[in-house]
């Protein structure tokens, strides 16, 4: 798809003008319209298209047209989007960093905008004077927090690029490990997550046992049959899921395939929301992990050499799950093993 | 199964919003799958005056059973200084001054919070979030409590006196996947049963009239957008960016506004304030429309850019509200803005590119049918009822705070 241009736009408008762009609109569904092409442009193509054009008009809309416009958008756009994010909070800063000493004058009672009109060019100059120490005060603070946003975004880009978290080698209903992991979670008091649950085997497996289970798992293709069936899946990253679980929610919790590919610090407060959200009682953890030798072994899944994470060993689980009761259990082949920890 | 819906207003004189949902799902439930349903609502029609206007007592609507109480107070006006102050800083609001916005805001109405709790039902769904019979009946039924929130991103969801509405829902339910993401974000809720669900579309009531001659505008091209007209909907902003548009690229082009007249548009010739039109004339008006706009960045759900979509008419959102713009992005039907220059860009794109409206339109269709279709989501819904049913009601002493 190429950009629109500017003779298409100005034949469109010569269609709009003669009445031919468009048929008026008919009751028959549209099944029975004009056939639509079969497929179009990604929105993403369009978008961009869209913004190199935004690029392009902006140099060309009046500064205080597009301002009182855009203040106008922003006066009832949500609070997230004020102050979800950095960019978001410059942009409104931006828009509303000019002071117009120059009030409107409009009046809908007769004489009204005369008056007006008196009193602001009586008063221009002294408000001009004050708006101006504001604006330049506006502009300072503004110039200030966009190098503060370009400094953060030196940072962000010295950084490892923020690859989401593979799943790895997840398993599946006739995987060695899951006739231990049912048995310990099937007794745990309160819901049991699964993350990631692919599509559901295991939450399904442990809702016929009477357990209380739901799944999340990031990838959201899986999902989406496994959603119609009846059992509570979502798609949701495992740790952004677990930082909205109240704390102390689940009575259990399995992780399989998570663990391994989370870089060091997502690790860390994974870990830590492990000790927040499970139950401050009685609670289980299962993990199923790969072994560090499988990790590093040749034939290792393309995850491996991609994630920046590694699998933990289960003697780091035991240090780290002082004060629980732990079991582990190793596959027969070396490749991977299963923890059970119960508090 | 016996569900009772609790909803501040409730009838067909409310268009839209979360009453107008509630309805729906109500409906549906006794239509299709026998559902005993019953609405546990207020005599009022105004959300903000709460104002009684229908007779108290019971009634029977499509099937349903509704139960309206006439509210001891409705909105107060000290509640507007209060608010006014709360949106400073909304997360800093004491549970108190909460607890006061709740019932300054009303409909205050302890007789409908007493009737629910006694009404025997197997299952209770509130619907919205934001208002004093959800906010108090909640934590004290005695059965299995579903919440749909219909939440934006509005300062009153950042109250600390709605953590308990939240905390003491057993499931939740909600429109998108974006309204979850928000109420996740500022709820600690995400280990609830929920269910992601939305709305089904109407039939199609038109008549095959132009559109054009019911707006009185001829045979020229226009753009509509349907829903309160309303400063808090975009409404004035929308006509405001048009004018500035029309300024820039003259010709026939109209803007369409179609719904009640809230706030006051100023006189244009290319703007056309339709007010509220019958279904038959309003799908007439969408269906001949070159696009349909959604303003709107406070909108949880948005059946009119669905019913657009049922007319294969592309869309053009409010890039910020999170539940058009995931419709527009997850359907590929429908563009969005976030500036007048991108509005600009946007519009003059969509007006000149028809192959590209009907990329979007087509797409925009096939995602209601995939996903919006009445019958499968109220079988989605009932066994999620089902299963709230049998999970039973959550013992307050459960509870535990977020972190």
């Amino acid at each position: 798809m190429t950009p629109p241009q500017p003779h298409d736009a100005e034949q469109a408008r010569t269609e709009q003008a003669a009445g031919t762009e468009e048929p008026p609109a008919t009751d028959e569904p549209p099944a029975t319209e004009e056939p639509a092409p079969a497929d179009g442009p990604s929105l993403a193509e369009v978008m961009a298209e869209i913004d190199e054009e935004v690029r392009r008009r902006r140099r060309e809309i009046p500064a205080r047209l597009e301002r009182e416009l855009d203040a106008m958008f922003l006066e009832y756009s949500p609070m997230g989007s004020r102050y979800g994010d950095l960019g978001a909070a410059l942009r409104m800063l931006d828009a509303a960093v000019f002071i117009d000493p120059v009030v409107p004058v409009a009046s809908e009672r007769p004489a009204g905008a005369v008056v007006k009109k008196g009193l602001r060019a009586a008063s221009l100059w002294y408000m001009g004077y004050v708006t101006h120490q504001v604006s330049k005060f506006a502009t300072a603070v503004s110039r200030t927090l966009h190098l503060v946003d370009n400094q953060l975004q030196e940072i962000h880009r010295a950084l490892p690029p923020p690859l989401p978290a593979p799943v790895v080698a997840p398993g599946d209903a006739t995987s060695w490990w899951v006739a231990p992991a049912l048995d310990a979670l099937v007794g745990a008091g309160g819901r049991v997550l699964h993350a990631a649950c692919g599509d559901g085997w295991l939450v399904r497996a442990l809702r016929e046992r009477g357990a209380d289970a739901y799944g999340v798992d990031p990838r959201g293709e899986i999902l989406d049959t496994a959603a119609f069936e009846g059992a509570d899946l979502r798609e949701d990253p495992v740790l952004d899921h677990l930082r909205s679980v109240a704390r102390g929610a689940l009575g259990g919790l399995c992780l399989s395939g998570v663990v391994e590919g989370l870089a060091p610090a997502a690790r860390a407060e994974l870990l830590s929301l492990l000790g927040s959200r499970l139950s401050a009682g009685p609670a289980v953890l299962v993990v199923h992990s790969m072994s560090l030798s499988a990790w590093l072994a040749d034939d290792a899944p393309v995850e491996a050499d991609l994630a920046l994470g590694r699998p933990l060993r289960p003697s780091t689980w035991r240090h780290l799950l002082t004060g629980w009761s732990v079991e582990v259990y190793d596959a027969p082949s070396g490749a991977d093993y299963l923890l059970v920890a119960r508090r | 199964m016996r569900v009772a819906f609790v909803t501040p207003r409730y009838g067909t004189q409310i268009m839209g919003g979360a009453e107008s949902a509630a309805r729906m799902l109500a409906e549906h439930l006794v239509a299709e799958c026998g559902a005993d349903v019953e609405v546990f609502t207020t005599t009022a029609l105004d959300h903000v005056t709460w104002q009684g206007v229908l007779d108290p007592g019971d009634s029977e609507l499509h099937g349903v059973r509704v139960h309206r109480f006439t509210p001891t107070s409705g909105r107060d006006t000290a509640f507007y200084e209060l608010d006014t102050r709360l949106r400073l800083g909304p997360r800093h609001a004491t549970r108190e001054e909460g607890d006061r916005w709740v019932d300054l805001n009303g409909p205050v109405i302890p007789a409908l919070v007493d009737a629910v709790c006694d009404s025997g039902a197997d299952v209770v769904a509130f619907y919205p979030y934001l208002y004093y019979p959800t906010v108090r009946a909640i934590t004290k039924v005695p059965i299995p409590a579903v919440l749909h929130p219909a939440a934006h991103d509005e300062p009153a969801l950042y109250f600390p006196v709605f953590r308990q509405t939240y905390e003491r829902a057993d499931a939740l339910c909600y429109h998108t996947v974006a309204e979850r993401s928000l109420v996740q974000r500022v709820h600690h809720v995400a280990d609830r049963p929920q269910i992601v669900l939305g709305l089904g579309v109407s039939p199609d009531a038109g008549t095959g009239r132009p559109g054009g001659e019911i707006l009185g505008i001829g045979d020229r091209p226009y753009v509509v957008s349907v829903g309160r007209v309303d400063d808090h909907k975009g409404s004035t902003m929308l006509a405001a960016f048009f004018r500035a548009y029309k300024a820039r690229h003259p010709g026939p082009l109209a803007l369409a506004l179609v719904g009640p007249v809230v706030s006051r548009i100023p006189p244009h010739p290319d703007v056309v304030v339709a007010g509220p039109l019958d279904e038959a004339d309003k799908w007439d008006v969408v269906g001949g429309a070159l696009a349909s706009v959604s303003p709107s960045a406070l909108e949880s759900f948005s059946l009119v850019v669905l019913e657009a979509w049922a007319r294969s008419v592309p869309v053009l959102v409010n890039a910020t509200c999170g539940p058009t713009r995931e419709h527009a992005e997850r359907s590929g039907g429908g563009l969005w803005f976030e500036s007048f220059a991108e509005f600009d860009a946007v519009l003059d794109r969509l007006v000149a590119d028809r192959a590209l409206r009907r990329a979007l339109g087509t797409r925009g269709r096939a995602y209601l049918d995939a996903h919006y279709q009445w019958p499968v989501l109220i079988r989605r819904y009932a066994r999620f009822l089902d299963d709230v049913v049998a999970r039973g009601r959550r013992r307050a002493p459960a509870l535990a705070m977020s972190g």
